[in-house]
């Protein structure tokens, strides 16, 4: 069953066509990458999915919801996470008030019991606690747990802004280039994280552009070019692909 | 979250008794003063709920320091009730100004909002002074009453035709008030406001709700302001317009910056500053604008956290230094 | 309808005053990306100066017009490296706070300076009128039309046809990329700072004459700009012109046919509801992106 089906997805900014008649589908359980060189658009597509672009054109349903042109926080609460190119972990933070903070869509105390502190209040800030200490577990980060998210590495910082969007319990994780900005050896720690990820149910839709490591974790990819999927297919097909490889990957040995 | 044996709440402890004991002992000059400042400490903890924790900068607090007072005037003295209703009515029609104007201002980001709070401001200002039917136009209203005496369990009646009485009055609002503060702001809703002032686009991205979410903080805030404002109708008993002059939501703003946004001690701190100083300077109202305008551009310029965030930067960069030492090894 | 036309010619003549306001408030926020919520007390201050310098020292009216512009200039250089340029990198409510600030400063000393009591501008052409017609109008108010197409039409030409000019719309519309060309931006920031300032300058002694003057004068133009400018567009003066001019009528036109006090409360509705329905303005490139 198609968790995500992307039909006609077309974008315009002014007189730039930023992402044109886009149709993929990514199906329960898969790893999905999306190449494509730079300017492809494919922030820019996972924006329209989020719904921080309204599209111009085309539809999106997701887990049977058409959320075509909702608003970000709509998107998430059915589930759908996201992480940004540029990291985005709240710096002036700890990092478990992050990841308490990436719970919030599932906050059942209100405004009176927040004053009270009643019972409710109490037992439901004791599960985020909770749950925070696990998911900062899961992804590695329990020995700085107190640290300001500003002062951690690069990579740290972007398993940190995986464990927030983790601790919303999105089934739909599009991961934005999370790699970009890591140095090689940690790389592979990262790759690990994200196979965890999948094993745990999640699906992931990833944006990157390190050939190896999307020949190796993913399903399906997706190649787009000027908005559009040139190709589509497994790592196989898509590495045989002549159009592929002239467009992107060029005509020697995949990087 | 801070233990009852921790420095903070001994400072509060502190601040608590000085506050109730100190009037027992001096004038009725410095009492009134007293009460000013326990009065500007509730615009200022308000203001602090929507700016300092949410984020979001509003010129528009004397409009809800105007409209809780003239509602309180208005309702007590054309609708012959008595001093309670009349308050909780006046508290409920800021609420609800704040809620109706936070609905469209809301939707706009940076500047935008800025004036649009400044506009309300400044239309509100522009009503208490010219409709003349409503508000008594320069005039002013008179005819607040003081709270009605509260019958005491041990007989007698607690009365407040007194200075010190109020004083206490306006005093455990600001204790209530701060305590509702404290609580929201450190609860998982507070988290939902600290994460939307700092970085709304990814706290959207994470499921937050940011536009109810900032427009719970933006009626709460009108309600506290509201607060403010019937109280000082109660204590003064005639209002005149410049209750709602927009500069006073400058002024006040400018008490939360020097204070410190975004801390709890921050707003009185700010308050008690930029108010008991000029005081004792016996310096001129007319030039408090000036200083009050000089001493908020030297702070927001050199220390924008303010006086209680300056503190807390520099007593934790003794405690992080040993942290950072760590820091480095993978 | 004679009344309306007369409307119309007040009305124009009142957004004089707003288009002088509006298209230094644009070029400021353009280029800073600060509001400068300062604007209309700056106008006030020249207003002042402009008024000493008329009645205290016989000082000629038209000189007084050069050097009031050049007093704010200085003024405005000075605030610029006193204040938004220690700033220019901290977060964009710091400069909204240091805006305020300075309207604070400039509202108080004003206050203590100048007192609470109106004054009169009044020059040797105070009181003459010129009419054609059955439409008359006060020679001051013809001097702001006049005066303010002559300064209009300058600024076109130096934003259009000289190197600095260009290099401010540059900066405006793109920010890295004028930096990439090698273009100084703090330079560009002071220019854009200065000009903003010397326009308040030049309303301020323009109107001075053809009103009361009160320490509280810049503050219902200042709103009226900010009206025009969201109305026209951010970052457009074409924008804000032609959102001046027509805020200036739409204000006219409520204080004679509904009533004088509230026009302005109704010119501050029309703003608030233009943010609502189209935030982008008539002409504006981009909805605020911090």
């Amino acid at each position: 069953m198609a968790l995500l089906e992307v039909s006609g997805l077309t974008k315009a900014f002014g007189g730039l066509t930023a992402v044109d008649r886009l149709s993929f589908s990514v199906d329960q359980g898969q790893v999905v990458s999306m190449i494509g060189p730079n300017g492809a658009g494919k922030s820019t597509v996972f924006n329209l999915l989020t719904g921080a672009y309204r599209p111009s054109a085309g539809r999106i349903v997701y887990d049977g919801n058409d959320i075509t042109g909702c608003k970000p926080h709509r998107s998430a609460r059915l589930g759908m996470g996201r992480t940004f190119q540029s990291t985005t972990v709240f710096r002036t933070e700890t990092v478990v008030e992050n990841v308490i903070i990436g719970q919030s869509l599932h906050l059942k105390t209100g405004v009176w019991g927040a004053i009270a502190r009643t019972n409710k209040a109490r037992r439901e800030e004791e599960k985020v606690r909770e749950k925070a200490r696990s998911i900062l577990d899961f992804v590695g980060l329990t020995n700085v747990a107190t640290r300001l998210a500003g002062s951690l590495t690069e990579e740290a910082q972007k398993r940190l802004s995986i464990a927030t969007v983790l601790a919303a319990d999105p089934k739909l994780l599009l991961l934005d280039e999370p790699t970009g900005g890591v140095n090689l050896e940690e790389i592979g720690g990262l790759i690990e994280l994200i196979k965890k990820i999948r094993q745990s149910g999640v699906t992931v839709c990833l944006i990157e552009h390190k050939m190896r490591m999307v020949m190796s974790m993913s399903d399906r990819i997706v190649v787009l070019n000027y908005g559009t999927n040139i190709a589509e297919g497994t790592p196989a097909e898509v590495a045989n692909n002549k159009q592929v490889i002239e467009a992107y990957l060029g005509a020697r040995r995949v990087a | 979250m801070k233990g009852i044996t921790s420095p903070q709440a001994a400072g509060w402890l502190l601040a608590l008794i000085v506050a109730v004991l100190l009037p027992l002992f001096t004038g009725g000059y410095l009492t009134s003063i007293l009460l000013l400042i326990a009065a500007w400490s509730i615009v200022a903890v308000s203001l602090n709920l929507l700016y300092g924790y949410t984020g979001q900068l509003s010129l528009g607090h004397s409009a809800f320091l105007g409209i809780g007072a003239y509602a309180l005037a208005l309702i007590a003295v054309k609708v012959h009730v008595g001093f309670w209703p009349a308050f909780f009515a006046a508290i409920a029609i800021s609420g609800l100004f704040g809620f109706l104007i936070g609905i469209p201002a809301l939707k706009l980001r940076g500047p935008y909002f800025v004036l649009v709070t400044l506009g309300f401001a400044a239309i509100v200002g522009v009503i208490a002074l010219a409709w003349t039917g409503l508000t008594g136009g320069a005039n002013g209203l008179a005819g607040a009453p003081r709270p009605t005496p509260i019958p005491l369990p041990w007989g007698g009646r607690l009365k407040f035709d007194s200075l010190l009485n109020m004083y206490y009055f306006t005093l455990f609002f600001l204790i209530v008030i701060l305590f509702i503060c404290h609580r929201l702001v450190h609860s998982l809703i507070g988290r939902t406001f600290i994460a939307i002032s700092h970085d709304e686009n990814l706290a959207e991205s994470l499921g937050i709700n940011t536009m109810w979410k900032k427009l719970l903080s933006f009626t709460i805030s009108a309600v506290f302001a509201g607060v403010a404002g019937a109280l000082y109708a109660s204590y003064n008993s005639v209002i005149s317009p410049d209750i709602a002059y927009f500069t006073r939501g400058m002024d006040v703003l400018a008490c939360l910056i020097v204070g410190g946004a975004g801390t709890m001690a921050g707003p009185i701190i700010g308050t008690f500053v930029m108010t008991a100083i000029p005081e004792a300077l016996q310096i001129v109202p007319s030039l408090r604008t000036l200083i009050n305008g000089f001493i908020l551009m030297l702070f927001i310029i050199f220390l924008p956290a303010g006086i209680a965030g300056g503190f807390k930067a520099f007593s934790s960069r003794w405690g992080l230094k040993s942290e950072e030492r760590r820091h480095g090894a993978p | 309808m004679v009344e309306l036309a007369q409307y119309l010619l007040n009305g124009i003549s009142q957004g004089c005053v707003y288009v002088l306001l509006a298209s230094g408030l644009t070029i400021i926020m353009g280029i800073l990306r600060v509001p400068n919520f300062a604007q209309g007390h700056l106008y006030m201050v020249a207003a002042y100066l402009g008024f000493y310098m008329v009645m205290s020292y016989a000082t000629n009216y038209w000189l007084a017009l050069v050097l009031a512009t050049f007093a704010l200039g200085i003024l405005g250089l000075l605030v610029y490296f006193l204040v938004f340029y220690p700033v220019r990198n901290a977060p964009e409510v710091n400069l909204f706070v240091a805006a305020m600030a300075l309207l604070m400063i400039l509202e108080g000393g004003a206050l203590s300076l100048f007192g609470t009591e109106s004054k009169w501008f009044l020059i040797p052409w105070s009181r003459s009128v010129l009419s054609t017609g059955s439409l008359s109008l006060q020679t001051q108010r013809v001097i702001v039309i006049a005066g303010t197409t002559v300064v209009m039409l300058g600024l076109w030409f130096f934003i259009k046809k000289t190197a600095l000019g260009a290099a401010l719309e540059a900066t405006a519309q793109h920010r890295e990329g004028a930096l990439l060309c090698g273009i100084k931006v703090d330079r560009i920031s002071a220019t854009a700072f200065v000009v903003g300032t010397a326009l308040a300058g030049i309303a301020g002694v323009l109107i001075g004459p053809a009103v009361l003057l009160e320490p509280t004068m810049g503050m219902g133009p200042l709103l009226v700009a900010f009206s025009a400018i969201i109305f026209g567009g951010l970052g457009s003066i074409a924008g804000a012109v032609l959102g001046s001019l027509l805020l200036g009528v739409a204000e006219s036109l409520a204080s004679g046919y509904i009533s004088a006090t509230y026009s302005l409360a109704f010119v501050f509705a029309i703003m608030i509801v233009m943010l609502l329905f189209r935030p982008k303005g008539l002409f504006g490139k981009e909805v605020w992106r911090p």
